[in-house]
């Protein structure tokens, strides 16, 4: 049985101390870490806790790195790894997987897209085998393309263009809030830019992007280190790598003043409100403390934000958002923003809304914050953590995310050090230095019907 | 010397190419690892169990109240169980509700209530550190929820204006349609409370409510996690043993109705660029003896990715992008449905695929092919879901709530390898009753009217489930 902590001893030293302020024994994932020569990443860690396996490619490709006139062409290339390969035809992927008692999935983000199954732990092989298939002969015809065009549209519509709000707090704040292409075009995609593609350009992304050297493969489950790796050297080796693709330049230039905007929606019944703050660098000194910020801020009921607009104001129905709009602290790479999303009462206005952060915004930096509001904060990143890491895909993807952006998965056993180290001195800082007006956008958006209060 | 190393390789992949032709076989079993699972009945009657699953150095927790159901005073205050839920956790006699979530991020906690037609459950967790701080607060919530005439006004404002909200969205409109359709006067036909409901309820109401049926001998607290079994039960003790028992309120559930024939139900939302779709019915019970073969019934017809209906109307016809169907079994009978959001003008064809797969399903048997790979689907899947907390504690829960074998656990893998084609057959036959089917549709009426009204009789509605117009087989 495998333990990351033990516990029993923490909790007769922590009874003692007023506010929990605890220093977590570190974490003692496994990690293996290779590189072939053909540049692929290998990560695997074994856990028997459960026998199942998760199966995993990262590609270090993500929205930002489509071509320009081909919005949603990093997710509509996602749906064609699904279409067949060599040995695979279209759609067996899912077949084999689940066939096998399992189950599978792909995901494009902001600088990464996914590909994973988890298995039962004695199928690894299979699962090594598909992804290894489609990373060497993706197999693209035109028909596929059209069926797959039609797929992606329908998932537009179902979650963008049928929707009340259509995920404004993604798409739109990003337009926004950014200005350079690659950072604030609309990754999902405008229907006319996905129907717009063609099989070349599907050959030549595949063939610039998804490359053994472009990629992290990883494993961890119930399995044995040695045994994996000889799967990986027999499926892997042979695929050749590719020269490394043009790194697009994602500088954003530092936002001045603060912009505003307004939308009216077609399909929602009450106001709603989004906002994004740009974020210093994850490699900066201020990042853990702002990571701890928005914590404070607007993680759960608990949270400052919380407090202030739903329960002590009664001005908004709900608040949600956090640090990187898909994922956590560490799956991106690009410029990120801090996004907030609130909907808010009829008969209230987006002003008086935006006062009232930023009078939680003013409490913090003129007084900072509390030793226990800290504690706490860290307790409860702590937590949310570890539930991260529960099941075999979780760490996983973490393990990629940290091969894939770090070189260096063996972080996943110290990444927790740099937040319990944040002081609320650094809090309060990093509130004045960031979550000022003129590093917001604000996007207002208002039914454009009348009269639903 | 890059170059050279890629022309080594190149050497090695030829050899072994042949052999990555087909699918490798799968390596030895591995042992399956079940849960230890220990149960104990405290002298109020609160039944406690416990499962070690030390994966991380949490605790996930749930305190289910089997007596506190959407029936629960359903004819004098209709949606009571569901505000009682969403308001228990804004104050107790001794903390305020700002105190509760100061307490809970404290120990890197989360407490949730919610309630459906079955219980109402009290979702928890913590760092396992925390785990008697954790049961202090559920205890406090079960026991002493103190409905602060505050926290009482706000929650109602406030989820009348959610409600409001949701009436915008295709999927809460098509939900609420379906569970209307096929339930009818049944409380399981709840979804949301009318806005009068609502605003009706008291302070007083929801006390009395709570000290009715939030009672431990109608409860079971549910607790998996990094625990030692011991130390667990003896803090559970401390925490729960002091909540009073009360009297099993009766059942309030009144016989399941059925449906005599095929109808639509169509909620206007003008504007739609897509029609959503459910055809279903009512089904089985959870403890029926046909819930394996339904629900591998239902992994080949739509359950699983590689379903039947998502190779058909998805990846050869470009329809849609999530298609699904879904085998609901509750305590006194269940729902099996299929579904899909497609563009409009493909309305009436998905209408017409669905009922073919469907009606091929209750015709010919499945291959064997398609059964081996459902049931390998469902066991693998469900070795997956038991190494989560969650998904251990919420399996565990069903047990309990429906009142299953003890040993289900152990039992899934057998139950789910003796089934047949037949088998499969026979509950399609039986359950995908499309003569009888509901068919809900949320979109916009003008624009699909004419591919939807040659399969049956056309009730309107407006999305506040107001019936603008009852019609035929012509507009």
């Amino acid at each position: 049985m495998r333990r990351y902590v033990a516990t029993s001893i923490a909790v007769a030293l922590l009874a003692t101390t007023a506010f929990a302020a605890t220093t977590p024994k570190p974490l003692n994932v496994p990690v293996v870490y290779y590189k072939l020569p053909n540049g692929l990443k290998v990560v695997i860690s074994e856990d028997h806790m459960a026998p199942v396996v998760t199966v995993a490619v990262y590609y270090n490709v993500g929205f930002r790195l489509e071509p320009k006139g081909r919005t949603g062409f990093a997710h509509l290339f996602e749906h064609m790894m699904f279409q067949g390969s060599a040995n695979v035809k279209k759609f067996e992927h899912a077949k084999f997987v689940e066939a096998n008692g399992g189950s599978l999935n792909g995901h494009t983000d902001f600088d990464y897209t996914n590909y994973y199954q988890t298995l039962p732990s004695n199928r690894v092989e299979l699962g090594l085998w598909l992804e290894s298939d489609r990373m060497r002969s993706l197999d693209i015809s035109e028909e596929n393309l059209k069926n797959q065009q039609a797929v992606v549209s329908e998932e537009v519509r179902v979650n963008v263009l049928n929707q009340p709000y259509q995920l404004f707090e993604w798409i739109s704040l990003w337009e926004n809030a950014f200005t350079n292409w690659n950072n604030s075009h609309n990754g999902y995609g405008e229907l006319a830019e996905i129907n717009a593609a063609t099989i070349e350009d599907v050959r030549s992304f595949f063939k610039t992007y998804y490359a053994p050297n472009n990629a992290v493969l990883t494993v961890v489950g119930d399995v044995d280190v040695n045994e994996v790796k000889k799967m990986v050297e027999k499926y892997y080796a042979g695929i050749p790598s590719q020269p490394a693709p043009k790194r697009a330049d994602l500088t954003e230039p530092p936002q001045t003043k603060e912009k505003r905007v307004s939308q009216t929606d077609k399909l929602a019944n009450l106001p709603a409100l989004a906002t994004g703050y740009h974020l210093p660098p994850q490699n900066s000194a201020d990042f853990p403390a702002m990571a701890l910020l928005v914590q404070i801020l607007q993680a759960g009921e608990g949270s400052r934000w919380y407090q202030r607009l739903v329960k002590e104001k009664e001005l908004t129905l709900d608040l949600s958002g956090g640090l990187n709009y898909f994922g956590n602290e560490f799956d991106y790479t690009g410029p990120m923003i801090m996004t907030t999303r609130t909907t808010y009462k009829p008969g209230h206005t987006a002003d008086e809304v935006l006062r009232e952060m930023d009078a939680v915004i003013a409490d913090i930096t003129s007084k900072g914050i509390t030793d226990k509001e800290l504690a706490n904060a860290k307790v409860q990143y702590r937590s949310n953590f570890y539930s991260q890491l529960e099941g075999s895909f979780g760490k996983a993807h973490l393990l990629s995310a940290l091969a894939l952006f770090r070189d260096d998965p063996q972080q996943i056993n110290s990444l927790l050090t740099p937040f319990e180290n944040v002081t609320a001195a650094q809090v309060k800082s990093a509130a004045a230095k960031y979550l000022v007006p003129t590093n917001r956008t604000v996007i207002d958006r208002v039914p454009e019907k009348k009269g639903t209060n | 010397m890059k170059i050279t190393l890629a022309l080594i390789t190149l050497t090695l992949a030829l050899t072994p190419a042949l052999a990555q032709k087909t699918p490798p076989p799968p390596g030895p079993a591995r042992p399956l690892n079940l849960p230890k699972i220990a149960e104990k009945k405290l002298p109020n009657g609160l039944t406690v169990v416990l499962a070690p699953l030390p994966n991380v150095p949490k605790i996930s927790s749930i305190l289910t109240f089997r007596s506190a159901t959407t029936a629960s005073d359903r004819k004098a205050r209709p949606g009571i169980a569901q505000i009682a839920a969403s308001v228990a956790n804004e104050g107790t006699d001794t903390r305020t509700s700002k105190q509760l979530k100061e307490e809970l991020r404290s120990i890197g906690g989360s407490l949730s209530l919610g309630s459906d037609a079955d219980s109402t459950t009290m979702s928890a967790s913590s760092l396992s550190e925390f785990s008697a701080k954790l049961f202090e607060l559920m205890s406090d919530v079960a026991q002493h929820p103190s409905f602060p005439e505050s926290e009482v006004k706000l929650a109602q404002g406030n989820t009348i204006q959610q409600i409001r909200a949701g009436r915008a969205e295709p999927g809460f409109l098509v939900n609420e349609r379906f569970q209307k359709a096929i339930y009818g006067d049944h409380p399981y036909s709840f979804v949301v409370p009318d806005e009068k409901s609502i605003s009706a309820l008291t302070p007083t109401d929801l006390r009395a409510f709570v000290a009715k049926y939030y009672i431990p001998n109608t409860s079971h607290l549910i607790v998996v996690g990094d625990i030692d079994v011991d130390k667990t039960f003896a803090q559970i003790e401390r925490a729960f043993g002091s909540w009073k028992s009360g009297d099993a309120p009766p059942d309030e559930n009144p016989p399941v109705p059925k449906r005599d024939k095929r109808q639509i139900y169509f909620v206007n939302r003008p504007g739609s660029i897509q029609s959503a779709i459910y055809i279903g019915n009512v089904s089985i019970p959870r403890k029926d003896k046909d819930y394996f073969a339904l629900r591998t019934a239902d992994t080949i017809y739509g359950g699983s990715f590689y379903s039947r209906l998502t190779r058909n109307i998805r990846e050869t016809k470009g329809y849609t992008y999530s298609p699904f169907s879904s085998s609901n079994t509750r305590a006194k009978t269940g729902a099996f449905l299929a579904g899909a959001f497609v563009r409009n003008e493909v309305t009436g064809p998905t209408l017409l695929e669905i009922f073919y797969e469907l009606d091929r399903m209750r015709v010919l048997p499945v291959t064997d092919e398609e059964l081996s790979a459902a049931k390998e689907y469902s066991t693998g899947n469900f070795s997956v879901e038991l190494a989560s907390q969650f998904g251990l504690a919420g399996r565990i829960n069903t047990v309990y709530t429906f009142d299953l074998d003890k040993s289900f656990i152990n039992d899934f893998r057998p139950r789910i390898e003796a089934l047949t084609a037949a088998d499969i057959q026979k509950a399609a036959a039986k359950y995908f009753d499309t003569y009888r089917a509901a068919i809900v549709i949320v979109g916009d009426w003008d624009k699909v009217k004419d591919q939807v009204t040659p399969f049956g009789e056309v009730t309107i509605y407006d999305a506040e489930g107001n019936i603008i117009n009852k019609m035929g087989s012509t507009d």
